[in-house]
Order: structure tokens, then C-alpha cells, then sequence
């Protein structure tokens, strides 16, 4: 029930902060004459009090209507986030999808082989993996796999999916890090547990034991972390997107703000916004699948 | 004191070495950091007086690395510390308060949580001119969340604890059992997650200075630098290489040694 509330902190937040900026989106090389100026003021709403400004950019927000961009002057900030949001998207979606997956996978080994020598090597590699920045390891691959051994394109969409690897996987390593490590915690203390004992009791084999008893409670941290990785992802996103040369939502965040385009950074800071907010809510509805107990609460 | 020379230490030993170097290189090197060797651009490592060669317009790359790690490591101490004393002073006096204070200090974190942070601080940074003092207040005030958790969590586990309330009894003022009996048993955790702050703070420092909106030239930092060894990879690898492979030792060193003390207080 807070999300609301919230997304509108952010965005009244975001819009003042973007207006106490000294600068504004047509300061070009050469200074325009202060009546051209003041046109473009007027035109864009600009010249009106802040708070009326605030109230109208909320009230057209609340209608789908993200405004113009000041400097894209021919695109509506609607037209660019629907460029950028399929390809932030498909970046996001498969980054998360490949650290689940390698995360879980080595955190359930690793706790499978607790003590041994894999168990050791798999928490380092994932303590390895949570450090390495998508800003390192982005341009990394693209000197291996694209400029030395030229088997991915090093920058653009282009054809196929090829292009998506190397983006999604300097995205997906750090998140896979930390979901390893919490899958193996979270195992350590779901199988010392009561129901496992009995389930040992049985006679169960020790692979039952893990999939059907140990892991889906032991994955209520994971499901908890998954807030915080949409922020980190999408963060990452800006990078990895400014790298590869994407043309996704984060170099439009990033240009905006050094343009002074308030309406496509706000656009940008909204969406992101609201993305991380449904990401937080999606794990709270996890939480109840993945133990029961967490239902009544 | 003897645990420290344990060989299981060795991050530490990596990350004091590099300190170590970062103070000292940039003294007994015959370049700095910003002087461009005309005679020597783009010079491969190895090449008279340059130990890693020079960058695309002549820039001694060991000399640029030096003082790049020691920006970085300045900006990450100092946010740390601006993490540190923000979130002692919140965690401390909501784990104290208790009740209707506590919750509405703790929710007011819950919310803060919630936020795409990152974007804040970049709308920061660009708006107030990014001043690299304005680069550790942003990202100190970012990161001191988690440190006001921890803090509250210990604090009201003290305050139940027999020698604080025989304090409490003899009538010492809040602010100095808080100040004398507190503080200091919470020390040690305060300290294990200040090692973990530290990365945190590497990593968002270079990522602004990489997009740009982090410490401005002529000063330099690991970010910076990774940041033109990319735009330059094709040209000269090492450009890239160099400081990418040392931030990432800087941040798996600092990461294992956090987390390792960590796990000593928890």
C-alpha cells in the first residue's frame, strides 16, 4: 500500500532537485537571445511557479503523458522510453533469469558438499563474483570475445541475439555471486531444521531432501534480495548499456541529466522507479509461496 | 594483533601493499600523474622511464594508477566515515529511544531502502557541479543504511544487559551510558561493517567517475581510468587491463576481508 506514495516521493523528489540545478536544457554553445529564451520558457511551461509545475507534470503523468523532451525536440519522452524499455527489459529480465539460475544452482551444490573442497571453491568464486563491477567486466569481455577473438559484436543490437551475451553476462555475475551465497546460508539453516531430520528419518534420499524440503524455504533470502538486485541491475544497466552502445533507457537517463532534459530524466527516474517498487512487491508474493508460515503475517 | 600476520590475511596484506604504493609511488616516480611525455605517447611498458608505458597522449600509466588508487581510496575512506558516524548516531539513538521513536526512525530507513538510490545520487552530482567532496557526502549518505540496522540491533540487545541497567539505576544520564558503555561494545561490529562499507563505496565511486559525473579531471581515480582504457582498448589492452585488474583486487581483497570480520561478530 506504500508503493504510491512512495513512487510520488521519488518523482516530486527527482522534479525539485532536477529545477535547483543551476543550467537549464537550452544553454547551447552560444547563448540564445533572452526573448528566444523566454519563448521557449513559455512554450515548455517552464516560466510558470515551480509548484505549478510540479502539480501539472503529476497530474499529466497520472494520464500516461511522460511530456516532450526538451532536447530530443522532435520525440516525445513516451516515443523514447518505448524505444529504450524493450531492450532494458530483455537486458534486465535475462541478467536476473541467468543469475538465478547459476546462483542457486552453485549455492545448492556448494551446501550439498558443505566443508569439501567444492563447497570452498564455489563461495570464493561467488565472493569473486559479487566484486566484480559491470564497468570492469563489460569492456573486458568486449576486448576477449570481440575484439581479440571476434565471436560477439562489441557494440550495438545488430543481428540475431549474439549481442545480448556479453551484456547480460557482465550484468548477471555479480547478482549470481550474491544469490549464491544466500542460497547456501539460507540451505545451511533450513537443513539443521526439524522437518529434514524427519525427512532424513524416512529414509528419503539426500536429493529429495534438497529439492523438495530444503530449497524452497532456504530461498526466502533470495526472494528478498531480489529488490535490492532490480536496483543494482538496473544501475548496471546504465553502464552496461553505455558500453555495449545500446540505445536502452539508461543512456537516455544519463544524457537526460547532463542535457538538462527534466522531463526525459523524470520520465527515466518514474519508470525506474516504479520498476523497482513492482520488483519489491513481486517478492513479497514470493514469500508466501515459498513458506507458508509467512502467509498469515 | 598476532591474527593479523596469519597467512589466512593475505587481502589484507594486498590492500595494505597497494595503500602502501599509492603513498609512495607517486614521490620516487620520475613522472606525475598529469605531465604528458611529448617525446613518448602511447610508449609500450618497459620503455625507458615509463614501467607501463604512456597513455594516448603521453601520460605515465604507473603514475596515473598510483595516484588514481589513492583518490579512490580517499574518497572511499571518507564516505565510509560519513556512513559510519550518520548511521551510529540514527541506529544508536532509535535502538536507545525504543518505542514510537525507534518505529518511526525505523520505517523512515525501510522507506530510504525503497529508493533507486543510485539515480538520486546521479541527479546529485550532476546538479551541484560534482565536486569530488560532494562525490563522498552523496554516496556516504547512500550507504548508511545498513550500518543504522546493525547499530540498532546491537544497541537494544545492550540495553538489557545487567551492566547497563545497573548504570541506568545509579542514575548515570542517558547520554553517557550511551556514550561510555554503549558505543564502545558495539565497536567491533560497527568496525566489521565498515570494512564492507568500504567496497561498496570503491564500487559507486568508479561508477560515477565512469559515467563521468564522479571526480573531474585533472585528478584522476581507478573509475576515470578504466573508463579511458575503454574507450582506448583497441588501441593499447593494457590501458584497460591495468587499472580494471586493480580495482577488481582492491574490491575482492577489501570483500573477503570485510566479510570475514563480519562473520567474527556475528
Amino acid at each position: 500500500m506504500t508503493a504510491i506514495p512512495t513512487l510520488l516521493v521519488i518523482i516530486l523528489a527527482s522534479f525539485f532537485l532536477m529545477r535547483l540545478a543551476p543550467g537549464g536544457p537550452f544553454d547551447g554553445e552560444r547563448p540564445l537571445p533572452p526573448e528566444t529564451q523566454a519563448a521557449l520558457q513559455a512554450a515548455y511551461g517552464l516560466d510558470k511557479p515551480l509548484w505549478e509545475q510540479a502539480w501539472l507534470y503529476v497530474s499529466r503523468l497520472v494520464q500516461g503523458d511522460f511530456g516532450p523532451s526538451l532536447v530530443y525536440r522532435d520525440f516525445t519522452v513516451s516515443e523514447l522510453v518505448a524505444q529504450g524499455l524493450p531492450i532494458s527489459l530483455t537486458l534486465g529480465g535475462l541478467a536476473i533469469l541467468l543469475a538465478l539460475l547459476m546462483g542457486i544452482s552453485g549455492g545448492l551444490y556448494a551446501a550439498a558438499r558443505a566443508g569439501k573442497t567444492a563447497d570452498k571453491t564455489i563461495m570464493t568464486l561467488a565472493t569473486i563474483a559479487t566484486a566484480l563491477p559491470t564497468f570492469v567486466t563489460g569492456p573486458a569481455l568486449a576486448l576477449c570475445f570481440g575484439l581479440w577473438w571476434g565471436l560477439l559484436p562489441v557494440s550495438g543490437t545488430g543481428e540475431g541475439w549474439s549481442w545480448l551475451i556479453m551484456p547480460v553476462v557482465a550484468l548477471a555475475l555479480p547478482v549470481s555471486g550474491a544469490v549464491a551465497k544466500l542460497t547456501r546460508a539460507g540451505l545451511a539453516t533450513v537443513l539443521k531444521q526439524d522437518h529434514i531430520r524427519t525427512a532424513r528419518a524416512r529414509g528419503l534420499s539426500e536429493t529429495t531432501i534438497m529439492f523438495k524440503h530444503g530449497l524452497r524455504p532456504a530461498l526466502v533470502p533470495v526472494a528478498s534480495y531480489l529488490g535490492p538486485a532490480a536496483a543494482g541491475l538496473l544501475t548496471g544497466a546504465v553502464v552496461v548499456e553505455t558500453v555495449f552502445g545500446l540505445p536502452g533507457l539508461g543512456r537516455y537517463f544519463v544524457q537526460g541529466a547532463l542535457n538538462r532534459d527534466y522531463p526525459l530524466v523524470l520520465g527515466v527516474v518514474t519508470l525506474y522507479a516504479a520498476l523497482i517498487i513492482l520488483f519489491n512487491l513481486f517478492a513479497d508474493l514470493i514469500y508466501g509461496w515459498l513458506d507458508p508460515r509467512m502467509r498469515d503475517e | 594483533m598476532r591474527a593479523l600476520f596469519n597467512r589466512n590475511h593475505w587481502p589484507l596484506w594486498v590492500v595494505l601493499a597497494l595503500v602502501a604504493l599509492a603513498l609512495i609511488l607517486p614521490a620516487i616516480l620520475p613522472w606525475t600523474y598529469d605531465q604528458i611525455d611529448w617525446d613518448a605517447v602511447r610508449a609500450p611498458a618497459f620503455s625507458g622511464s615509463h614501467v607501463f608505458g604512456t597513455d594516448e597522449i603521453g601520460r605515465d600509466r604507473l603514475a596515473r594508477l598510483a595516484a588514481g588508487t589513492r583518490v579512490t581510496l580517499m574518497v572511499a575512506v571518507a564516505a565510509a566515515m560519513v556512513s559510519l558516524v550518520v548511521g551510529i548516531a540514527w541506529g544508536a539513538t532509535a535502538g536507545w529511544m525504543g518505542g514510537k521513536v525507534d518505529e518511526a526512525m525505523m520505517r523512515f530507513v525501510d522507506a530510504l531502502y525503497a529508493l533507486p538510490f543510485m539515480f538520486i545520487v546521479i541527479l546529485l552530482m550532476v546538479i551541484f557541479g560534482r565536486s569530488i567532496l560532494l562525490v563522498f557526502v552523496g554516496i556516504g549518505l547512500v550507504e548508511w543504511l545498513t550500518m543504522a540496522r546493525v547499530v540498532r540491533g546491537q544497541v537494544m540487545a545492550l540495553k538489557q544487559r545487567p551492566f547497563i541497567l545497573a548504570a541506568e539505576a545509579a542514575g548515570t544520564p542517558s547520554i553517557k551510558i550511551v556514550l561510555k558503555h554503549v558505543l564502545p561494545n558495539i565497536a567491533g561490529v560497527a568496525l566489521a561493517y565498515l570494512m564492507l562499507t568500504v567496497p561498496q563505496v570503491v564500487m559507486i565511486e568508479s561508477f560515477l567517475s565512469f559515467l563521468g559525473l564522479g571526480v573531474q579531471e585533472p585528478l584522476t581515480s581507478l573509475g576515470i581510468l578504466v573508463k579511458e582504457g575503454a574507450d582506448d582498448m583497441d588501441m593499447t589492452p593494457l590501458g584497460l587491463l591495468l587499472p580494471g585488474g586493480l580495482l577488481v583486487l582492491l574490491l575482492i581483497c577489501l570483500t573477503i576481508e570485510g566479510e570475514r570480520l563480519r562473520d567474527v561478530y556475528s
